[in-house]
């Protein structure tokens, strides 16, 4: 909301600079965002009097005018306009004036005459769109007197934030009524229009209401005799100055009065309405309304409308009709005041997808008193810039059975329990006094506490957001200044608190993954439906099952995501196509979301059985890594392998990794189902199948592992220490000849079963294919560490367990010993 | 003897002075204190002497043998750290450093939500959360906005259906916590909110909060300014300046925004604080009636506070991003350069 400084002083003063009153405004609830001066001024332009004007010698429409600027010498001016005349008072704009526009006004000679200035018409003043000849003054000041003295205008202007709860702001009678409270100073109203004692209710022309609830009251006035045109310049300053378009004096009224008083008026060409009566009522499907704003509007059975005897000719506080509108011929008018229901003032907005200046209030509630009050001081100007005459009787339907809301009822204990303040009740209803708040206190008179220590509020039509008692406190808190209310006691929790487990594992997986090259990502919870398919998912997949988002504003189809890989796949493919070094490492921890998939046991309200469940999941990926590594296995896949067993032991997450093909978008034999403790499943990991980098766009090969947490039991055991062998271990090194099929694994328990309880580990260090070894073959270099509790170990029993390893390989899995 | 022991000595001596390695060193002291050394033959002699000359002759020979075995181990000492000058010589210590393997980052968001978390943790708040997919009535009805009302309109929303959506802020958990748990209650709450608009350097459709609540018999707004106070100084340092000004929350009453003087200008005005000299960085009130009741609690059995604050903004302050859209791209030339962010 602008306010317009000039405007507010109609009402109140204050004895501050702009900026300190913004910032008295912010201090009391008014967020000021920004001050800007106004300025509309003219250098070098000034009164100047006609003496003589004759025909230019060389030119027909062209005269030559002698002009008194007051300056003592008279100029000479050549003149286009037919209607310069000898005698006239006119505005000049010097040699050296800047006109609006950046027109600079030069010494020139205009055939064979020179001319020294210029005299203005309206239009090149811009005070008028267009205009015909120059501008003559009526009852002018002395020749030489600054155009700025009666064209200028000097303003401040404040931005306010109006939050929702507070419509009296949308006004700048409201915030005037917020500075004489701040200010102290008293507050002035605007003149109104006093209706004649011969006047009443108006039997001629009948407002039906058809349900009050939807209007509760509805006023209108007829002016008649009505000049339209231009409004006059300090009435165009003011809504240029707050950002309205100036249009005519009788539209500029109804703007004017509202941005002043808050209340939206609307004015109806009385001529256009047909059957001298208007109902208010619900539109009918299938008729249709033309709206100002050019707009042919289907109408439905729940938009409040306005109609005469023919149809509906407006959208009530929203829009009016086309057909009904004031335009250059009007001369009689229906204005109309009324209180509208914020709801269905709201719901017909919404609907037609439209915001107006009008609507934004009567969303917000209009003042009920404000609605007569408006009316008057609208008829007032109308009367004051557009000659016009007010019947003396009125329309002014109210809803019968409206209630006043009772008083409300404050506790100074409650208040100051809530504040952490010690104010007395007089200081309470000195807060509220200055803020037009009429209260008293309760029961038994005296004491500091004023009796019971209650007082009784009594809430003024401009101030409906006062519901109840924590209203009025936060009232007293904003009039007092919370910078006044003392900070309290430090505030601790009381006792004592520890991380909960979840976000203990979070952290240390953040931390490891950080530490050992991993950088964490945050991607959006939506993703595709074409995502599903790149990735290959089943036709029975439940991550194929997404909630979608009913009004998304992109317009395209917005979808909650059931899997977080195709988000890590966008983020690597960002990456490498911004020619990132490979390879790379990413990680997140973020959230899926799977409808019905959430079974709580007891809830308190039934749709809360239809919230999806929502997992976290943490996702690895190596992107870039496709060089091979002991043999020629896949370094990404091992990577992430060995990044799987090594946050299994940094989280003490038992988990495993069992190989298995079990995700569409992962290469066939190329993947891990991981499982946890108690074998069910808890992830995946494996080489991202090389289609689904096609479909992906992705231009590197990637390893991705992804572990869902929400199953996993978060806070295992602590670690129970077991006694290690102090003495010394003995190490052997095979060279096995591995057939071809025969897997590590493989291999490794058949070491462990066959070396007895001396064997403490068995590692792989090299694995080596190629001639010489033979077709179908591969050498795995193994090294065994052997180890008693009882003792150093004598030669002769680790020989016999290596003698046992060799041949346990050969028998059962066909493995020699190379060389 | 004397003789004996004299030349022994300046033999000794003279083997001692040509080693010039410890192999050398450990010669010598084998060829003077070996089973067959010199040192030890003389040792072995002082049996066959008179019992008179006896006891003189071996305290020479003791005092000899001390003698030159402090002299090899001075010298071996001496060959060692020649060694160690010999293979340090010439260490080019200006060459890098050879880095262990590179280290990934943390992105900023999660950090932030885990200094804000800790912070508060600290001062006795524990950690809460909520859905991100909500009911209407928990994002809204229960925070005391009215159907069809224009608080509702600052925050567009994304619907799933009528009374599905995606949380708009965090402030839900306020009432999922309090139907769990009785007061005395402090959490914090932190999650992602949706917002349903278009995404331009300051708006992002996703982006994070951080809610508070605090719920005991008489908890003040003196109370919530103290604890706010406390949280920005821990936050921001000793020196940051704050100011609470009256504002509008449907949840809380009275509602206040808290505003830090801008950092990068001082309160002068700049593009950072939009002119105004000030940076509204949380939103907070204490906790109305009407959510009390949706909770469950009697409506004054029980005071609180409530507050709220941005991550997203609190990540851009702190590290000068000015565009929010960098914290969801993901590039590698962004995210590492908060490598260390803890
Ligand atoms: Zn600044």
């Amino acid at each position: 909301m602008k306010i317009s400084l000039n405007w507010l002083r109609d009402f109140v003063t204050w004895d501050w600079t702009p900026e300190e009153l913004a910032h008295r405004l912010t201090m009391a609830g008014l967020n000021v965002e920004s001050v800007t001066p106004y300025v509309r001024e003219f250098p070098g332009v000034v009164v100047a009097r006609v003496t003589d004007c004759r025909r230019h010698p060389d030119a027909d429409k062209l005269s030559l005018c002698t002009v008194d600027d007051g300056a003592g010498e008279p100029l000479q001016v050549v003149c286009g306009a037919a209607n310069v005349q000898a005698g006239q008072d006119v505005l000049l704009a010097r040699v050296g004036a800047v006109l609006p526009g950046d027109l600079r006004i030069r010494k020139s000679k205009i055939r064979g005459v020179e001319s020294h200035g210029m005299i203005c018409s309206a239009a090149e003043l811009q005070l008028a769109q267009q205009s015909e000849g120059i501008l003559v003054l009526e009852g002018a000041p002395a020749p030489g007197t600054a155009a700025d003295e009666l064209i200028g205008c000097r303003d401040t202007v404040l931005d306010i934030e109006v939050t929702p709860n507070r419509p009296d702001w949308l006004s700048h009678f409201g915030v005037a009524r917020e500075v004489a409270a701040i200010s102290g100073h008293l507050l002035d109203g605007p003149a109104l229009w006093s209706p004649p004692k011969t006047g009443g209710d108006r039997p001629d022309f009948p407002v039906e209401i058809a349900d009050f609830a939807d209007c509760p009251r509805y006023t209108a006035h007829v002016a008649r005799g009505v000049k339209i045109g231009p409004s006059p310049r300090w009435l165009q300053d003011r809504l240029l100055a707050v950002g309205a378009r100036p249009i005519n004096n009788v539209v500029d009224v109804t703007n004017y009065v509202m941005l002043e008083l808050g209340q939206p008026l609307h004015a109806f060409d009385l001529k256009k309405l047909s059957g001298n009566r208007l109902s208010v009522r619900r539109g009918k499907p299938g008729t249709r309304l033309l709206t100002l704003d050019g707009v042919d509007r289907e109408l439905t059975a729940d938009d409040l409308l306005i109609a005469d005897a023919a149809g509906p000719v407006a959208l009530a506080g929203v829009i009016g009709g086309a057909d009904s509108q004031v335009d250059v011929n009007t001369v009689e008018i229906l204005l109309e005041s009324a209180y509208f229901d914020p709801g269905a003032v709201r719901r017909g907005a919404r609907r037609h997808q439209l915001s107006t200046e009008a609507s934004y209030r009567f969303e917000r509630g209009a003042d009920w008193d404000a609605v007569e009050d408006a009316a008057h001081r609208a008829l007032h100007l109308l009367q004051e810039l557009a000659a016009a005459r007010i019947d003396p009787t009125v329309v002014d339907r109210q809803n019968p059975d409206r209630r006043e809301p009772a008083p409300l009822t404050i506790r100074v204990a409650q208040a100051n329990r809530l504040l952490g303040t010690e104010l007395s009740m007089s200081e309470m209803l000195a807060y509220l006094q200055s803020i037009g708040l009429k209260s008293q206190p309760v029961g038994r008179s005296g004491g500091r506490q004023g009796g019971d220590g209650k007082f009784m509020v009594t809430v003024p039509s401009f101030r409906r957001d006062l519901h109840e008692e924590v209203d009025l406190i936060e009232e007293i808190a904003r009039m007092h200044g919370f910078d006044n209310i003392a900070d309290g006691a430090a505030f601790r929790g009381g006792a004592g608190v520890r991380r909960r487990p979840q976000d203990e594992l979070a952290e240390t997986a953040r931390g490891y993954l950080a530490a050992v090259g991993y950088s964490e990502i945050v991607t959006s919870s939506f993703m595709e439906r074409a995502d599903l398919d790149r990735l290959g998912l089943t036709a029975a997949d439940p991550r194929r099952e997404m909630l979608a988002v009913r009004n998304p504003h992109s317009g395209s189809e917005t979808l909650l995501r059931t899997t977080l890989v195709p988000s890590l796949l966008r983020i690597a493919r960002h990456n490498v196509n911004a020619d990132r070094e490979l390879p790379f490492r990413l990680f997140q921890l973020n959230k899926a979301f799977l409808p019905g998939g959430r079974r709580p046991a007891e809830v308190r309200h039934e749709d809360e059985r239809r919230l999806p469940q929502e997992t976290w999941t943490l996702q690895a990926a190596v992107v870039g890594r496709g060089d091979r590594v002991l043999g020629d296995a896949d370094a990404g896949l091992l990577e992430i392998k060995g990044l799987v067993e090594a946050l299994s032991a940094q989280l003490r997450l038992p988990l495993t990794l069992v190989p298995q093909d079990v995700e569409s978008y992962l290469q066939p034999g190329c993947q891990w189902e991981i499982r946890d403790e108690r074998g069910a499943a808890a992830g995946s990991a494996g080489l991202v199948a090389r289609k689904v980098l096609r479909d992906m766009d992705l231009d590197a090969p990637v390893a991705l592992c992804e572990v869902e947490l929400g199953n996993l039991d978060l806070a295992p055991a602590a670690p129970r220490f077991t006694p290690f062998v102090r003495f010394p271990a003995a190490k052997r090194d095979l060279s096995l000849l591995v057939p071809d099929g025969v897997g590590y694994d493989r291999v490794q328990e058949v070491v462990r079963e066959a070396a007895g309880p001396l064997l403490q580990s068995c590692v792989l260090f090299d694995v080596y294919r190629g001639s010489g070894l033979g077709e179908g073959r591969a050498a795995f270099g193994i090294r065994l560490k052997f180890q008693s509790a009882k003792g150093s170990l004598q030669g002769k029993a680790v020989d016999a367990a290596v003698d046992a390893v060799t041949a346990a390989l050969a028998r059962t899995l066909n493995v020699e010993l190379r060389g | 003897m004397q003789e004996t022991l004299e030349r022994l000595r300046a033999e000794g001596r003279a083997l001692i002075g040509d080693a010039d390695s410890e192999q050398a060193i450990e010669q010598v002291r084998v060829a003077l204190f070996g089973r067959k050394g010199s040192l030890t033959a003389l040792l072995r002699g002082l049996r066959e002497l008179p019992d008179a000359e006896r006891p003189a002759a071996g305290a020479a020979l003791n005092e000899l043998k001390q003698e030159l075995e402090a002299a090899l181990e001075l010298k071996t000492e001496g060959l060692r750290s020649a060694g160690d000058t010999a293979a340090g010589a010439g260490a080019d210590l200006s060459l890098p450093g050879t880095p262990p393997a590179p280290a990934g980052s943390l992105h900023p968001l999660p950090a932030i939500v885990r200094e804000v978390c800790d912070i508060f943790h600290g001062m006795g708040f524990s950690v809460a959360d909520g859905p991100d997919v909500e009911l209407d009535w928990y994002n809204f009805t229960a925070l005391n906005f009215p159907d069809d009302h224009p608080a509702r309109d600052s925050q567009d929303t994304f619907y799933i259906d009528d009374k599905l959506l995606l949380r708009t802020q965090t402030s839900p958990v306020q009432v999922r916590y309090m139907e769990q748990h009785r007061p005395p209650l402090a959490i914090v709450a932190p999650g992602r909110v949706y917002r349903n608009e278009a995404a331009d350097a300051s708006h992002a459709a996703e982006f994070f909060q951080i809610e508070g609540l605090c719920v005991d018999k008489d908890v003040t707004l003196a109370d919530l300014k103290t604890t706010v106070r406390e949280f920005l100084r821990l936050l921001y340092g000793a020196d940051c300046t704050i100011r609470f000004r009256p504002h509008f929350f449907p949840f809380t009453e009275p509602s206040v925004e808290v505003d830090m003087r801008c950092f990068a200008c001082g309160g002068q005005g700049c593009g950072v604080c939009g002119r105004t000299g000030w940076i509204e960085i949380m939103g907070a009130g204490m906790v109305h009636p009407n959510v009390f009741a949706a909770a469950g609690y009697e409506r004054d059995a029980y005071t609180g506070f409530a507050f709220g604050l941005g991550i997203d903004r609190i990540a851009m302050l702190r590290y000068g991003i000015d565009d929010i859209r960098l914290l969801y791209e993901n590039d590698l030339r962004f995210l590492h350069q908060f490598r260390g962010v803890r």
